[in-house]
């Protein structure tokens, strides 16, 4: 193992600071063809919940300019197959799992994590409070600061594990939701999910998929979620961040960093290209070495360089 | 095992305006792949189109190393292989999915091929590997107008059996559907192995009804659109029986209609 690109966020010590992100890279075990699930610093499980579900109907996905519009509705196995059939593989396979979690109450959240608890080989949980493409729950949660606290404290109270937030792009005020969460007991904040968008079909005058609206995401995306990861490292310096939103090439890694993302998490490129999260890796290792640096030594460089021009911290 | 190969356009052959086959060498990928399966072609303009195309394989042959595939010029992703000078590289990620059945099949038994258009695509291959086995095959090949029905010859030679055409105008062969000219031989007495399809889904609508009608296996080469062709997004499902969904692209693209909810 390199340690040279080794990164802690708070209590959780990664290898290194690519990840895979949740809804991109299904159980891991799809991906085994392509990549070493070991070297990668971590992978974020497909959303899990208690009971297995069945997600929306078809159509599901569109391409849209530099991205994708997706209404999956996180279709899931549900923990009981994923701790008897996924993890165990996944464990042998030396993956850093991340297990993200979803519900459609406060209550079912807990209820996951806490059938987590005692499952060996989870490094961290990440609670989903932005999905977009479920009627209940998700988005729900995380477009409101209130809602937000109250769940984060009812999950950290249900676990000793790492904590990770997964912050919605569509929340009125993402600082205002990063605080929330931080409060409520969160040890690190990934951000963003995706957006909400819709693409219509010009002849039928239909929305392209099933549920109406979908979540936008690839390097469309990515300049936003620049933008957001910047303005809430400015907010909550002491707060570890994971930077999501188009992640394709490592250019894109070293914004994040820049930006003050400790770790990133690449998405919807897994789609696309399914060796790129262990190619980045390598790339980032390669980059690290020639330029005698860390990845830690990258986080948060536009912060001291001073932003250009406007204040990035305002909306407007 | 899948693997993500670099491929060359070797040659393009047109057959009608917006039908035609791309020819890449791509050895890797030749050896591995079997009839029904599908790559994912990866264009090479980055943005856009951004996603991989799902395209079922036509033909390939280990031996000179090719991988074909047979295209109708719908989107950004087939305008750019119409366009793509020869000599230019693609990347093709396979062999994915899952292949038609033929082992089970007798020396001696005759199947039929039902094709709608474009659907015609992943039957090359399929055609070989039945007369490899020794199975008779007819072909019932149905398209809109004469034009949908240019790519016949690129079966010239491949089918052993006989070759039905229908139109919905009646500018070649019978006039009607292609489920239609199965279903009148079929009440006439001709009985078949297995069925193998594809096309668009009204057609495999109204051949799930042939097909179970007569009581006949039958394996459909589905088509959804794809996120990633091997089972991570799941953004191509198909409304199932046995579950809510069956995911075209893993569990797929070959599936027998009663695992269908039409």
């Amino acid at each position: 193992m390199n340690t040279a690109l080794a990164v802690r966020l708070g209590p959780l010590a990664l290898a290194n600071p690519i990840l895979t992100a949740s809804g991109t890279f299904g159980y891991g075990l799809e991906f085994t063809d392509f990549v070493d699930l070991s070297g990668l610093g971590g992978l974020c499980t497909k959303g899990l919940s208690l009971k297995p579900h069945a997600g929306n109907a078809p159509p599901r996905i569109c391409e849209t300019p530099a991205g994708m519009l997706n209404a999956i509705g996180l279709q899931n196995v549900g923990i009981e197959v994923f701790l008897a059939e996924k993890l165990p593989k996944l464990r042998a396979l030396g993956a850093t799992v991340i297990a993200n979690v979803w519900g459609d109450l406060e209550e079912d959240y807990a209820t996951v994590v806490r059938a987590l608890e005692g499952a060996e080989g989870i490094a961290a949980i990440e609670l989903n409070i932005s999905c977009p493409n479920v009627l209940q729950g998700g988005m729900l949660f995380g477009n409101s600061p209130p809602l937000t606290r109250s769940l984060v404290s009812r999950v950290r109270a249900a676990t000793k594990r790492p904590l990770i937030v997964k912050l919605s792009p569509n929340a009125p005020d993402l600082v205002e939701s990063a605080r929330a969460a931080r409060e409520g007991g969160a040890d690190i904040l990934s951000l963003v999910n995706t957006f909400v968008g819709m693409a219509i079909d010009p002849e039928t005058a239909r929305p392209r998929i099933s549920f109406g609206t979908g979540g936008l995401s690839g390097p469309a995306i990515r300049p936003l979620a620049v933008r957001m990861v910047y303005q809430v490292a400015r907010a909550l310096p002491d707060v570890p961040l994971m930077g999501i939103g188009g992640i394709a090439e490592l250019s894109d890694v070293l914004e994040f960093l820049a930006a003050g993302a400790a770790a990133v998490q690449v998405g919807t490129a897994n789609f696309k290209d399914p060796g790129i999260s262990g190619r980045l890796v390598s790339e980032l290792a390669a980059y690290c070495l020639a330029r005698g640096t860390t990845p830690a030594d990258l986080v948060g460089r536009a912060h001291r360089a001073g932003a250009a021009g406007g204040d990035a911290g305002a909306e407007g | 095992m899948k693997a993500d190969h670099r491929a060359t356009l070797l040659r393009r052959q047109s057959f009608s305006p917006g039908l035609f086959s791309v020819t890449f060498h791509c050895p890797g990928l030749a050896d591995a792949i079997a009839p029904g399966q599908f790559a994912m072609v990866d264009v090479p303009d980055r943005l856009r189109p951004y996603l991989r195309r799902a395209y079922s394989v036509a033909d390939s042959d280990a031996g000179s190393g090719t991988v074909e595939f047979l295209l109708k010029t719908i989107g950004r992703g087939t305008a750019a292989l119409e366009e793509m000078p020869v000599g230019a590289g693609v990347r093709l990620l396979g062999p994915l999915g899952n292949t038609f059945t033929v082992s089970d099949l007798p020396r001696g038994a005759r199947v039929a091929i039902v094709a709608g258009g474009i659907g015609a695509a992943p039957f090359p291959a399929l055609l070989k590997a039945l007369a490899g086995s020794g199975v008779v095959c007819d072909l019932y090949f149905g398209g809109r107008h004469a034009r949908e029905l240019s790519l016949q010859s690129r079966f010239d030679g491949l089918v052993s059996g006989e070759t039905i055409l229908t139109t919905d105008d009646g500018s070649l062969g019978e006039k009607g559907f292609v489920t239609q000219a199965l279903a009148r031989r079929l009440s006439a007495g001709a009985r078949y192995a297995r069925v193998f399809a594809c096309g668009p889904m009204p057609m495999f609508g109204a051949l799930a009804k042939v097909v179970g009608g007569a009581g006949l296996s039958a394996e459909f080469s589905t088509e959804a659109e794809m996120g990633c062709g091997f089972g991570a997004c799941l953004g191509c499902v198909i409304p199932g029986t046995e579950k809510p969904f069956v995911v075209s692209c893993s569990e797929g693209p070959i599936l027998s209609p009663e695992k269908i909810r039409w």
